[in-house]
């Protein structure tokens, strides 16, 4: 192997920069991937949960190496008012049948794996390393610059997350807009597990998938919860613009979400391990740049703004794999650096994830009705009030006791307006 | 042109340790590895000796398994070679054995013109290493060294001692033990932790030391470890004089023993 020069540097362990570095390598090419932690996953705030088809869209079987959480097999969408809420529970033990549909997951421990699984290849792991810029030459980006050296490959792939310095550095794309991204923070609580399967109603190997929606004051965002092997991953995710509007910081909303009855119940009893912040790719298709390659440069995962939120389904990790295996597939199919951006688009939509994406291109429209975020749920929670309500009293006529509910949150205007938006954006 | 051995302990980061609540005993399942962090501004100490003066730097390392993990690391600091001893005799081994084990490897690799070592290790902090190798080694021991100047075979350290700097000269081999202030260990670069992937390392069977039994037994024997938690009687005195309130402080210390 010569010493500075490689067929690929990949920057950022995540996912998508290990999916790549693990596809590379595999296919023998001299590939290094570069990790500014100390260890893969180290820098990682990620919630918690991976759709395993991306797993086994790189190498069949991965799944079962990788160090996985609990099985997903509950989804549950909670809706709350101050201190109510109703869960819709679906729970089906077989979900994704042969290969199962999802797993909660720890980054820290996922990604450190991943990372020796490269190694294991054949792939070249230097962690403790910042990439300050780009090397650039004839207009073709031919290396990185760290620390005061050069390091020079045929291509650099940018996995180095939602705040992509390199895409940047590249001119590809400016700095993330507000409107673009969320706000999250995350924590983890540990909790035996004998609580845990009894809160969630699971069993050992088999967990719970939360989202909550309601306990962000009208900010246009929610919550989620995933159960790990020991630990619970609970965070919330809401649009910075609105909460500085609002003057509400992040920690004082988390905080009274843990304290809302519903939660806290959950996690009583538990020990706080971790707290993180994060920016969060938010709107979709939408918020992809339109050019994520020049001659020698690819973007991908969290960096190219892949993502998918429809509010019941959170999703990027799988699309960060799914992007890692584009890369190294075009880079691997490409005779020569010119091609490889074509390629690599190409691979995208063969692999579906354009067509993935662009599935729920609108889909962030539904998160501009602002009554999703405080009067629905509301609504939801005083209807169930008034139905679940036995007082011995001259009980009201169902439809209006209903109707009371409705127009306490919302007209009827209102409702047809919002109901529109939501037809439109879906 | 000195020949520098680093002894260097892999030791677990103690930022991942966790102590239950139950029991008070510890949680390492999590804890990841590191060079012990004095250890670390030796190995920096003599790169940067060997930066200026030439010569070489060797590492060394005794401790279980997991001992392998330590030589990316240690050799992208400025080691040109590592030897290792995995044996599992190192997870009680107290400062005699590791000093037993560490001599008799030196014998075996060396002569070295400077062998160092940090003041203690992360874990245990027994600061008895460097001082028992020198023993064992028949050679002259700079403990506490908050300075280091080599010029040709001399050594001069300034030792930080309790009230006082001591500055003292040795020429000829010796066994220093260095502070934290000594130096700020780098940042590996990019090429470093590369190169480190290239650099030799060597395994050195303890089996091959020529160690008899009694020189792997521990004398100290660790009976138990357990996390330490402090705790406050809160007890607020709230007597509307003062003296009364001292009174009843002094009267429940006594109690307690404590005055």
């Amino acid at each position: 192997m010569a010493d500075d020069k490689f067929d690929a540097i990949v920057v950022g362990a995540g996912l998508a920069g290990s999916a790549c570095a693990y596809t590379l390598a595999k296919a023998g090419k001299n590939v290094l991937l570069v990790e500014r932690g100390n260890t893969a996953g180290s820098k990682n705030v990620s919630g918690g949960r991976l759709y395993t088809y991306a797993l086994e869209l790189l190498e069949p079987d991965l799944y079962k190496r990788a160090p996985l959480q609990r099985k997903i097999v509950r989804e549950q969408v909670m809706l709350l008012n101050e201190r109510g809420a109703t869960t819709i529970d679906y729970f089906n033990p077989d979900f994704g049948e042969n290969i199962p549909q999802s797993y909660s997951v720890i980054r820290a421990v996922l990604d450190e794996w991943f990372a020796a699984e490269v190694e294991a290849q054949g792939g070249m792991v230097a962690s403790g390393i910042l990439v300050d810029g780009l090397i650039e030459e004839n207009g073709k980006i031919v290396g990185i610059l760290t620390g005061g050296e050069e390091m020079r490959a045929d291509v650099v792939v940018a996995a180095d997350g939602v705040n992509s310095l390199l895409g940047q550095k590249a001119g590809l794309f400016p700095d993330v807009k507000s409107h673009a991204v969320g706000v999250g923070v995350k924590e983890t609580i540990e909790l035996p597990d004998n609580l845990i399967n009894a809160r969630f109603g699971v069993t050992a190997e088999e967990g719970a998938a939360r989202v909550a929606i309601g306990c962000t004051e009208g900010i246009s965002g929610g919550a989620f919860l995933y159960t790990n092997k020991g630990s619970i991953s609970l965070g919330i995710v809401f649009n910075p613009e609105q909460a500085a509007k609002q003057q509400r910081h992040i920690q004082d909303i988390f905080q009274d979400f843990k304290m809302h009855p519903a939660i806290q119940a959950l996690i009583e009893g538990g020990t706080s391990v971790e707290y993180g912040a994060h920016l969060v790719p938010e709107i979709g298709y939408q918020g992809i740049p339109k050019q994520l390659h020049r001659e020698g440069f690819l973007v991908v995962g969290d960096a190219a703004q892949f993502g998918i939120n429809t509010g019941l389904i959170i999703r990027g990790m799988d699309l960060a794999i799914v992007s890692g295996l584009a890369a190294a597939r075009a880079i691997i199919a490409s005779p020569s650096t010119a091609e490889m951006g074509a390629l690599y688009m190409k691979q995208l939509e063969e692999l579906l994830l354009v067509a993935n994406q662009r599935a729920y291109q609108n889909f962030h429209g539904i998160f501009e009705i602002s009554r999703i975020f405080g009067g629905y749920p509301k609504l939801a929670n005083d209807a169930m009030q008034f139905m679940f309500t036995v007082d011995g009293k001259t009980p009201t006529p169902m439809v209006k006791g209903l109707l009371r509910a409705v127009k306490k949150h919302a007209t009827f205007g209102q409702m047809i307006a919002d109901g529109w938006k939501a037809y439109r954006s879906l | 042109m000195p020949k520098c051995l680093v002894c260097y302990k892999w030791t677990l980061d103690e930022q991942d340790i966790k102590i239950k609540p139950e029991d008070l005993s510890l949680d390492s399942s999590r804890a990841k590895g590191k060079i012990s962090d004095f250890d670390r501004n030796a190995v920096e100490e003599a790169a940067l000796i060997v930066e200026k003066e030439g010569g070489a730097v060797e590492v060394l390392s005794y401790g279980t398994a997991a001992v392998k993990l330590s030589l990316k690391d240690v050799l992208s600091r400025g080691a040109e070679k590592a030897h290792w001893i995995a044996d599992p005799s190192a997870e009680n081994a107290d400062a005699a054995v590791t000093a037993n084990v560490l001599a008799a490897a030196i014998r075996k690799l060396g002569p070295y013109d400077l062998i160092l070592c940090g003041e203690g290790s992360s874990d245990l902090f027994n600061q008895q290493t460097a001082p028992r190798l020198a023993a064992l080694l028949g050679l002259p021991c700079l403990s506490f060294v908050q300075k280091l100047t080599v010029e040709g075979s001399t050594v001069t350290a300034t030792r930080k001692l309790e009230d006082c700097q001591e500055t003292a000269t040795v020429s000829g081999p010796v066994v220093i033990s260095v502070l934290s202030e000594i130096n700020k260990p780098r940042i590996p670069t990019l090429k470093q932790v590369l190169g480190a992937a290239k650099k030799p390392n060597e395994e050195i069977k303890i089996a091959d030391l020529g160690l008899k039994p009694e020189d792997l037994q521990p004398k100290a024997l660790r009976q138990s470890v357990k996390g330490f938690v402090m705790q406050r009687r809160n007890v607020v005195y709230k007597e509307s004089s003062a003296a009364e309130n001292v009174a009843k402080l002094t009267a429940s210390l006594a109690s307690e023993g404590l005055c």
